[in-house]
């Protein structure tokens, strides 16, 4: 038997094949608003009844997304036990996921990149996990190969055809080839930059960044205009840039600072002895597992359901006034210390002397971004176009204003294809105003909402993909993330809360402002030292 | 003549059938196009190229349509109906038959084909005009009439070929069915206009033939395309099954009998014996007392037909991804006399499952553990071949277990076989890599691996074999110098790195 053999046999599925579905309507959709009700709920400050009960413990975490898991993570591996962590309207915060048809599935964060050295809180807790071998403070440590992203990892639909990796390649122009090259050339060479201080230029976490103005001065334009002003025009370079910056920032290039644009990719540099660069790990729900992991650790002894409504400093400590929606009682919590884990925009309505350290809620909020992550639930897999570019983890459309999506079963260690499968498409609402996107969110249909999340899948697929859908469900993320605009760098009442050593500790990827995981992770790490010295 | 009252239902149905030949028309190109592509890749140089040879074998058509008489329109019109319809029917089956058995011709046939359609297609929308013109109908009006429905037809057809013909009816039935309709056209054309015809009967009895013969056509392709696929076998086929997994052929040839799956040879009987006491008995030789087995993949029940003459076995747990393939090789009368009947033996629990979830979820160790899985030709079964798979397997095998693995041929694809080798080392095993000469496949590789880094291969077998013995067991272990290890890396999930070597050494080896 020969190729040409081989081919033949596959025609014949073509010629005599009929698959019995029909076209037909659209999918159920289920939308899902984590936190929302629960935060305007505060901002309105309707009325909650009485507390019923109260609790002494010497620190409460208030939040429960990486932030605040990681400081309670990093508290019980250091041998304290005396505390407890509220978890909020949403567990797990943007790392939260779901189940369709008992396939998990993420409904935020999807991916850790292999973290740099810097990043060394985050190799510890991987460490802790098995998911990292040996030595966290190796340069290349080796990692659990089922969480590193399975091949084929990522392809871009472009020109009517799909192709490897997400950096356009295929039909373009000189010009475009040329810049690709200098702009990857440039950040190359950023990546190892560093400033009059002696610190790299581009770090994460970031507060570990040169100060050098030659570099944070970058933070006050807009990195289209940087890119402009750098000869990078070609449309396929910028539209690349632009994905990017939406993917990790939830705003487009000319949004983000150009500090933002080029940290992406300048401060990037993890290695792993057993995958090449650049190479993330993941699993089927996204980073879910991860906060699952924390939360175990931190133990079940010490989580409460419910958000903070009030937090109040005393001379001897800190009331915390929670409400537990589910049960619709309330109680106190005295704390000896608190850290606030929660967004900044809910902490400026919860704790009661946010001024006092410094913060001005109209000078130093940052804009924040939203987002919409839509699992639809297929009854097996469209066809690919072309074979030899088959279906990869992530599938982006080249020009789309969407995402593109990932395959919840990708990673599933399976000799066919499952019956069912999940796609989770990404579609941050970038270059509208805020505002406006949030408005628009909260009044659109789900018809709407659905026909905006299934773009990138129609595009790819044609309307032939509606037959495999059987259910979609979309959570909207209003505040899901603050945008590393320009001039993000120097808020004074960020500056003043990072720095906060009181009875009230600070810890979420607001203090960053920009959202990952690891910068999310840091702030958590920060906190529980202030509790451990 | 007839008064214009009474022509008005034939005109109707003269633009009806302008409609319907429209339609067709566009029909048999997209087949042909569809066909090409599947057949020969390059969609786009297929589709331009058959659109371009149609368009113009029309134009030769309407440049002949003038020598046709005036007095003959209505039955040359019905002859090229009957003529369309029969070619354009039976074209994506010739076509196809033609490409399953005989190589060479497939180009000419498909452009000559193309050419004779477009030709004739070319010629009815003239002749459709001319005796409508004839019927006195106003000219400006006619022809805007015409080429509005031709167009419309075109439509129709554009949509409903891509979402529903094409998927639906497959490329042979989707032809049969417009070949009816321009049958269809024609048989009404002569009852509609029977007293403006000569010979009205005979070409009644005609159209009604070429319809019979086209509905026949329709009805049995199914079947033709499963006598075509002899032509890719060569040999008789006795059981053809498309599943939702794969597509298995068992062909017999007077005592030979072999399995395909997805067109790829899994054994002939002839000289499986060889595969199967390779696999299996320099692993369970070397367990004496060995009792829980546990076989991934190894549907055909070959295996444990091997491992079922260890009398110290008590339990087979035998994991094969498709039901259909268990169903077969249990109830098949000339498949259970190959393998004994050993699905049907009480020892062997056959579980229908993906063996990388199966693994997960299991919690038993087992004796001995053997994987006879298709080659690593794809993404999904690479991952089988992946050294977290290896290290799930480890899992489930006892302190003094072994493991065996079938690993494509370390002489056609040596880069392939010794990931395979390499990966179950980085898993933590110790490996033991061998081969077996097996003529229908040529030199075959198997690797054992254990934890302990204690296997020794039999020197002797307590049970008679039709071919392994104590020397050829010796020389199995001895890579000689065409043979020997190359270094590669291990098979990783993140780069597949096992999917590659395997295409590029069989590309290598087949062109
Ligand atoms: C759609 C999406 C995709 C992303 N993808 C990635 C990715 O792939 N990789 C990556 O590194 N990063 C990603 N991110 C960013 C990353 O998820 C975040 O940076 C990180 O999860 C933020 O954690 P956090 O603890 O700072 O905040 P959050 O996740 O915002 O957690 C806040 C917590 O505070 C709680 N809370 C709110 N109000 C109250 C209250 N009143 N009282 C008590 N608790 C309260 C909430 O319940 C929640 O648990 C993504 C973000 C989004 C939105």
């Amino acid at each position: 038997m020969n190729r040409r053999d081989f081919l033949k046999l596959s025609t014949l599925a073509g010629l005599t094949g009929c698959s019995g579905r029909l076209p037909w309507q659209g999918p159920p959709v289920t939308v899902n608003m984590p936190g929302m009700a629960w935060g305007h709920l505060l901002r309105d400050r309707l009325p909650t009844p009485n507390p019923t009960r109260e609790r002494s413990v010497e620190v409460a975490i208030l939040g429960s997304g990486v932030a605040g898991l990681f400081a309670g993570w990093r508290l019980a591996q250091a041998g304290f036990t005396d505390f407890c962590i509220l978890g909020g309207p949403e567990p797990g915060g943007n790392t939260a996921g779901s189940v369709l048809a008992g396939i998990p599935c993420p409904t935020g964060a999807h991916y850790l990149p292999l973290p740099s050295m810097e990043s060394i809180h985050v190799r510890e807790m991987l460490a802790d996990f098995g998911v990292l071998r040996g030595d966290p403070h190796a340069a290349r440590p080796v990692y659990d190969e089922s969480v590193l992203v399975h091949a084929p990892d990522e392809r871009l639909f472009m020109a009517g055809k799909w192709q490897e990796g997400l950096v356009p390649q295929h039909g373009l122009d000189d010009m475009a080839r040329e810049q690709i090259r200098r702009f990857f050339a440039e950040v190359a060479r950023l990546r190892t930059e560093r400033g009059a201080d002696g610190r790299r230029a581009f770090v994460i976490p970031l507060v570990q960044s040169s100060s050098d103005p030659a570099f944070t001065g970058l933070a006050d334009e807009t990195f289209a205009v940087w890119l402009g002003r750098n000869g990078f025009t070609a449309p396929p370079l910028c539209w690349y840039l632009d994905y990017c910056c939406r993917d990790d920032y939830g705003e487009g290039i000319e949004q983000v600072s150009a500090w933002a644009g080029l940290h992406y990719f300048a401060s990037r540099d993890g290695h792993a002895a057993n995958a090449e660069d650049g190479t993330v790990l993941t699993w089927p729900e996204g980073l879910q597992p991860v906060a699952r992991h924390l939360r175990e650790r931190i133990g079940a002894v010490r989580w409460l359901e419910g958000m903070a409504l009030r937090v109040s400093e005393h001379r001897h400590g800190v009331e915390v006034c929670c409400f537990d929606a589910a049960r619709d009682e309330a109680f106190t919590l005295h704390a000896k210390r608190v850290i606030v884990a929660m967004p900044l925009h809910v902490a400026a309505h919860v704790v009661a002397n946010l001024a006092d350290f410094g913060f001005d809620k109209t000078r130093d909020l940052p804009a924040s971004a939203s987002w919409l992550v839509s699992n639809f639930l297929l009854d097996g897999f469209p066809p690919e176009p072309d074979v030899r570019q088959p279906l990869a983890w992530d599938n982006v459309i080249y020009g789309s204003q969407g995402l593109g999506w990932v395959v919840a079963t990708h990673q599933w260690i399976r000799q066919a294809k499952p019956a069912q499968t999940v796609f989770t498409a990404y579609h941050a609402l970038a270059n509208l105003p805020p505002a406006v996107a949030r408005a628009w969110l909260a009044k659109a249909s789900p018809a709407e909402l659905l026909e905006l999340a299934g773009r990138d899948l129609k595009a790819a697929y044609g309307s032939g993909f509606q037959r495999y859908v059987q259910r979609v469900e979309i959570t909207v993320r209003g505040h899901a993330m603050a945008t590393p605009a320009p001039g993000f760098l120097n808020r004074p009442g960020i500056a003043a809360l990072r720095a906060a050593d009181r009875k009230i500790l600070f810890a979420h990827a607001d203090l960053s402002g920009l959202s990952v995981f690891e910068e999310a992770a840091w702030w958590g790490e920060q906190a529980a030292r202030h509790v451990l010295t | 003549m007839s008064s214009p009252s009474s022509t008005r239902r034939p005109d109707r149905l003269l633009i009806l059938s302008v409609f319907i030949v429209a339609s067709c028309g566009l029909a048999y190109e997209l087949v042909a196009g569809a066909l090409a592509s599947y057949l020969l890749g390059d969609s786009v140089l297929q589709f331009s190229s058959i659109i371009g040879c149609y368009l113009f074998a029309m134009g030769v058509g309407s440049h002949l349509s003038k020598y046709i008489k005036d007095e003959d329109l209505l039955a040359r019109f019905i002859d090229i109906e009957l003529l369309v319809g029969l070619l354009g029917g039976v074209s994506a089956t010739v076509l196809f038959v033609i490409f399953a058995w005989m190589a060479g011709p497939f180009r000419s046939v498909l452009y000559a084909l193309v050419f004779a359609l477009g030709v004739l297609v070319g010629m009815e929308i003239p002749l459709v005009m001319r005796i409508l013109n004839a019927r006195q109908a106003e000219f400006s009006e006619l022809v805007s009439r015409v080429l509005t429905f031709d167009y419309l037809g075109a439509l129709v057809v554009s949509l409903l070929f891509p979402i529903i013909l094409a998927p639906h009816l497959g490329l042979a039935r989707t032809a049969f069915l417009f070949g009816i309709a321009n049958a269809g056209v024609a048989l009404l054309t002569v009852r509609v206009f029977r007293s403006e015809i000569r010979h009205a009967r005979s070409l009644a009895l005609r159209s009604a033939i070429v319809l019979g013969l086209l509905l026949g056509g329709f009805a049995l392709s199914e079947r033709i395309t499963q006598w075509s696929e002899r032509g890719i076998f060569g040999d008789e086929i006795v059981h053809a099954e498309t599943t939702p997994y794969q597509r298995l052929v068992v062909t017999q040839w007077h005592d030979d009998l072999r399995l395909y799956i997805n067109g790829n040879l899994q054994f002939s009987s002839r000289d499986e014996h060889r595969y199967h006491e390779a696999l299996v008995h320099p692993v369970l030789a070397a367990l004496p007392g060995v009792k829980r087995v546990l076989v991934l993949g190894g549907g055909d029940g070959l295996a444990a037909r091997e491992i079922l003459r260890y009398p110290s076995v008590q339990e087979i747990t035998l994991v094969d991804l498709d039901p259909a393939m268990t169903r077969l090789f249990s109830t098949s009368a000339p498949l259970t006399a190959l393998n004994k009947g050993a699905l049907k033996d009480p020892r062997v629990h056959v579980i229908n499952a993906d063996a990388g979830q199966w693994l997960e979820t299991a919690g038993t160790a087992f004796d001995a553990i053997i994987i006879d899985l298709p080659d690593p030709n794809s993404y999904g079964l690479g991952k089988l071949y992946s050294e977290p798979f290896y290290r799930l397997v480890r899992e489930h095998l006892s302190e003094n277990g072994l493991v065996v693995i079938q690993s494509t041929s370390p002489y056609f694809a040596p880069h392939a076989y010794w990931c395979v080798v390499t990966t179950l080392e980085a898993a933590g095993f110790k490996t033991y890599p061998y081969h077996a000469y097996v003529p229908s496949f040529g030199e075959w590789g198997f690797v054992i691996g254990d934890r302990t880094g204690r296997y020794q291969p039999p020197t002797q077998y307590a049970l008679p074999m039709r071919w392994l013995d104590a020397t050829t067991t010796r020389d199995m272990f001895i890579f000689p110098a065409d043979m020997q290890r190359v270094t590669v890396e291990p098979n990783r999930l993140n780069n597949q790195s096992l999917v590659r070597y395997f295409e590029e050494d069989w590309h290598r080896v087949i062109r």
